[in-house]
């Protein structure tokens, strides 16, 4: 059997103790570990986003990390965003703008946009497809998941 | 049939409101349940070892050292696979064909990289993995082929040797009248040969399945990512030699499917081997590299096409003749089988011959994929129009106007035999000029004070959304029919449970189906539930392909909540004390009387009372449910016109796309919102195909070059033009609602009008292009062609 290494990890508020073998990479670890399975795996190789989580609140690729990599850091994945019930205002975003369709992106885009609206910089239309390009789309063609974090952001505008 | 929407009032979340989609909630709190996530207790992990050659004899597999590692418990190879499974078997097979049998591992040669050779199963997948590195093949590397001319050459290698004498797997000729006759008398030809590259869909969700078999129960449950759970359920029995019934496919949400989660894959049937064998679940999930060798490509065709026109530009002839490249051996649905049919576009065309040749190649198997041929001939076609107009010194706008097809002509059928349903095709051709301002920017000029020149690409297209029934789909041999199926369930909630054989892949059929239930039932959106995927729970239907769900469903959908309603009328009339339903209506949440709003049954009341059999009519049967099975009797033909806008640098080559225009028209829109994002969705993939997207095969080693998604490119969020959307909503005759399929559309315009656009731009060059994709460095390349044809006298 390989070696189990010990983690302390934050994850969603909470604290865990787990025993991770050395090369699980964390994606891995939150999903088939923990149960997180909001946090989607697309490529393993840092290019498409769909494993997309915040690390410290920063949005990282939870693909590229090895899990014992978390050990004395906070985790944030999708499933920390909603309340116990309904959706959170990015959530509602997204959901209003029909940001969303087979939704195997959407954490991924969920998650590098809370790390955005956090941020607190002044974000353009312009800006916005900037920084979502670290997370890939194949159903929406990008523009209602753009709109969504625009208006998240930046509030409702009336033009369009 | 479009009175019935008329008829019926308007509903909050009915026919053509933007419901919010029942889909999102679940997706946006990371709460769906993709295949993957399905993570059973004890489960055994497969993985699989693939050829590394195009085409090579295997001499001797070695898995001594990998069975000896701890956690492995079972390894496959082609031999006992063959013995114990039937072939895979094809959905859609190349009429006139022989079969080409495939079984889930490869026998004694390999015909594309990638090939299942061995697969093991391991207590991890890292054990799995390891193993497969463990294991010992020695190949024999035949001479291979890739290109897909070169492989119907007489010298080239012959990969089905014992079925076939070359690699020509089948001619599709279709037509009408004497093309060429009339094409040898035209006043002017233009033809070309133009080359479709070959891409591949690139669902973020890779492919995945989790097998587990009960032997006492005599019961396999498959988990699979797939956008036809009832024809995998078909599929998995046949090559397993089980019965239907002990088969159960569950699909939950799917991460993208674009046609090439369409049927079985071999790694379906091992999983499920091995799971029968072990007796314990068995899980596999495509890693990327994978994906890109063993999942379906897509799109690669050469096409010959030729124009015969009078003076005028009337269009007096068509001909194409084109070549598809299926791979190496078949995939459930083969290469695309849609060019044909709307060869000619949607313009008068009297005489018409046009012939698919399906070849094989030592490549990836080709599927199906969003368009499945009609992007590939509207390429070939569109860009002729453009050097047609050219050449006779017409307005490209006006040569199009003149051929099209006008409203009154319509229904129409074309030379390869198409019925065009309805729609105002020059509309929408006039509707996108004016979007464009199209006459200012022609006064304009090409010439831009920075050097670039710009320039204007058109397309019109007719896309066929559906099927033509089962009969004309049983006359080409295919497995599956037209219908779509529905069964409503009344629960003791008051609310309807909706169960449906479609899986949810993104295209919104949760909602789309709820708001026509509600629509013709009167119960609000809120209280249906919608069940789809488990062959366990719903009713055999076709599945999520070729824009079809919504055209068969929709009828499905309202004749099975006609049902429904009516009965709940009745029994509401029956404790009403009313002698029949005259003035009864549901409203929501319960039966009122229409005008007295005070006199109201609560529907959770009417299906108790119908489900327990108690204060209902004497002559109505207990219960409260309805299946229903629609098959509509022709396909409907969507259509449009879209432009393109490009600013070319005609030293470089380098372009920039300033706008782009779509105006379409899918008939009747059960979710403005719905449509629009589908159209996006696939503009997205169709600029993807249209300016980076190209799987490359070496031609020495015949390997794939860009196989992973580190340089195979699809668009990011920064890589889209801005893009204008109209629409036009014609009725379709032929369907529930008037309703079109939307789901492909948008694949289809984005190659022709580009590089209609960069070609207009260069016109001073005279540039042409005949391939995809539309990269700068084409472009530059066809301006130093350009330049060195003028300089050559
Ligand atoms: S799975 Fe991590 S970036 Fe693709
Ligand atoms: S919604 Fe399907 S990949 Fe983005």
């Amino acid at each position: 059997m390989e070696d189990l290494i010990e983690i302390t990890v934050t994850v969603n508020g909470r604290a865990v103790h787990e025993r991770v073998p050395a090369r699980m990479h964390a994606a891995d670890f939150l999903r088939g570990q923990l149960g997180l399975t909001g946090t989607h795996v697309g490529c393993e190789q840092g290019v498409c986003g769909m494993c997309t989580v915040l690390l410290d609140g920063e949005a990282v690729k939870s693909c590229l990390l090895l899990a014992p990599q978390l050990d004395g850091h906070e985790v944030a994945t999708v499933e920390s965003l909603a309340p116990d019930e309904g959706l959170a205002p990015l959530q509602q975003a997204f959901k209003e703008a029909h940001a969303l369709q087979c939704g195997f992106c959407t954490p991924g885009f969920l998650m590098t946009a809370t790390a955005l609206a956090r941020s607190g910089r002044t974000l353009s239309r312009d800006d916005i497809r900037e920084e979502l390009t670290g997370v890939l789309c194949r159903c929406t063609g990008y523009e209602n998941i753009v709109t969504a974090v625009d208006r998240h952001i930046n509030g409702e505008h009336v033009d369009v | 049939m479009s009175e019935t929407l008329e008829q019926t009032r308007t509903r909050a979340n009915g026919v053509g409101a933007a419901a919010l989609r029942k889909e999102d909630d679940r997706l946006l709190r990371g709460d769906g349940r993709f295949t993957d996530d399905v993570d059973p207790a004890h489960a055994l992990h497969m993985a699989i070892g693939r050829c590394p050659f195009p085409h090579a004899r295997i001499l001797e597999i070695d898995v001594s050292a990998a069975a000896e590692l701890e956690g492995v418990q079972q390894i496959l190879v082609g031999a006992e696979v063959a013995q114990r499974t039937e072939p895979i078997s094809v959905l859609r097979p190349v009429p006139g064909a022989p079969q080409l049998p495939y079984y889930a591992l490869a026998g004694e040669v390999c015909v594309y990289e990638g090939q299942p050779v061995v697969s093991v199963v391991a207590t991890s997948r890292a054990v799995a993995e390891d193993a497969i590195e463990l294991i010992d093949i020695d190949y024999d590397p035949l001479p291979h082929v890739s290109d897909v001319l070169e492989a119907l050459a007489d010298d080239a290698p012959v990969l089905h040797p014992l079925q076939l004498s070359s690699n020509l797997l089948a001619t599709n000729p279709q037509g009408n009248g004497d093309p060429d006759a009339v094409m040898a008398a035209a006043h002017i030809v233009v033809s070309d040969r133009f080359r479709i590259n070959r891409v591949t869909g690139l669902p973020m969700e890779p492919r995945a399945i989790v097998a587990h078999w009960r032997p006492g129960a005599r019961e396999l449950t498959a988990h699979v990512s797939t956008q036809v759970p009832h024809l995998v359920r078909m599929q998995l029995a046949e090559s397993l030699r089980l019965d239907e019934g002990d088969v159960r496919v569950i699909t939950s949400d799917v991460g993208g499917g674009f046609g090439l989660k369409l049927g079985v894959y071999p790694e379906d049937v091992l999983a499920c081997l091995h799971a029968i064998d072990l007796r314990r679940p068995v899980k596999w999930t495509e890693d990327r590299l994978e994906h890109f060798r063993a999942t379906t490509h897509a799109r690669e065709a050469v096409h010959d096409f030729a124009i015969g026109a009078d003076a005028d530009g009337r269009i007096t002839a068509m001909t194409n003749t084109y070549t598809t490249d299926l791979g190496g051996q078949n995939s459930p649905f083969g290469s695309a089988q849609l060019s044909s049919i709307v060869f000619t576009g949607p313009y008068r065309v009297d005489d018409g011959f046009v012939q698919r040749r399906v070849a094989l190649t030592n490549k990836t198997p080709v599927g199906a994929y969003r368009g499945y041929g009609q992007p590939e001939v509207n390429f070939a076609r569109e860009l002729l129009m453009d050097r047609l107009a050219r050449r006779l010194g017409i307005d490209p706008l006006e040569l199009r106007m003149r051929n099209m097809l006008a409203q009154e002509d319509l229904p129409w059928r074309n030379p390869a035999g198409a019925l065009y349903d309805s729609g105002d095709y020059r509309l929408a051709l006039q509707m996108v000029a004016d979007a464009v301002d199209y006459d200012a920017l022609r006064a304009a000029g090409r010439e831009r004070p920075d050097g670039r020149r710009v320039g204007i690409g058109l397309t019109s297209f007719v896309e066929r959304t559906g099927y033509a029934s089962a009969k004309f789909l049983a006359n080409r041999g295919s497995r599956y029919g037209a219908h779509e199926s529905v069964t409503l369930r009344a629960n003791r909630s008051g609310g309807i449970d909706l169960f449906t054989g479609v899986s949810s892949m993104g295209q919104s059929s949760e909602t789309a189906f709820a708001q026509i239930c509600s629509q013709v039932h009167g119960i609000a959106f809120d209280a249906i539930r919608v069940h789809a995927g488990d062959t366990g729970a719903t009713p055999l239907n076709t599945g999520a392909f070729a824009s079809r769900t919504l055209i068969a469903a929709a009828g499905a959908v309202s004749a099975a909540a006609t049902e429904l309603r009516d009965k709940t009328l009745r029994i509401a009339a029956h404790r009403l004390e009313l002698d029949d339903v005259d003035g009864l209506e549901v409203d929501g949440d319960a039966v009122v009387v229409q005008g007295d709003p005070s006199r109201r049954i609560p529907l959770a009341e009417l299906h108790m009372a119908a489900i327990i059999g108690q204060g209902i009519p004497v002559d109505e049967h207990p219960g409260l449910e309805a299946t229903a099975h629609f098959e509509p009797e022709h396909a409907a033909y969507a259509f449009g016109s879209a432009a393109a806008v490009v600013a070319v640098d005609p030293e470089t080559g380098d372009f920039e796309i300033e706008r782009f225009v779509l105006v379409h028209d899918c008939g009747t829109m059960v979710n403005p919102t719905l449509v629009d994002g589908q159209v996006r969705g696939a503009l997205a993939q169709g600029f993807g195909a249209a300016l980076s997207e190209e799987l490359r095969y070496d031609a020495d080693t015949g390997q794939l070059v860009n196989g992973s998604m580190l340089d195979y490119f699809v668009p990011t969020a920064a890589d889209l033009p801005p893009i204008e959307l109209h629409h036009t909503e014609v009725p379709s005759p032929f369907t529930t609602f008037g309703v079109r399929g939307v789901g492909e559309i948008g694949t289809i315009p984005p190659g022709a009008a580009i590089a209609n656009a960069v070609c207009d731009a260069l016109a001073d060059f005279d540039v042409q292009i005949s391939r995809l994709p539309v990269t700068p460095e084409l472009v530059w390349r066809e301006l130093q062609q350009a330049r060195n044809r003028s300089e050559t006298p």
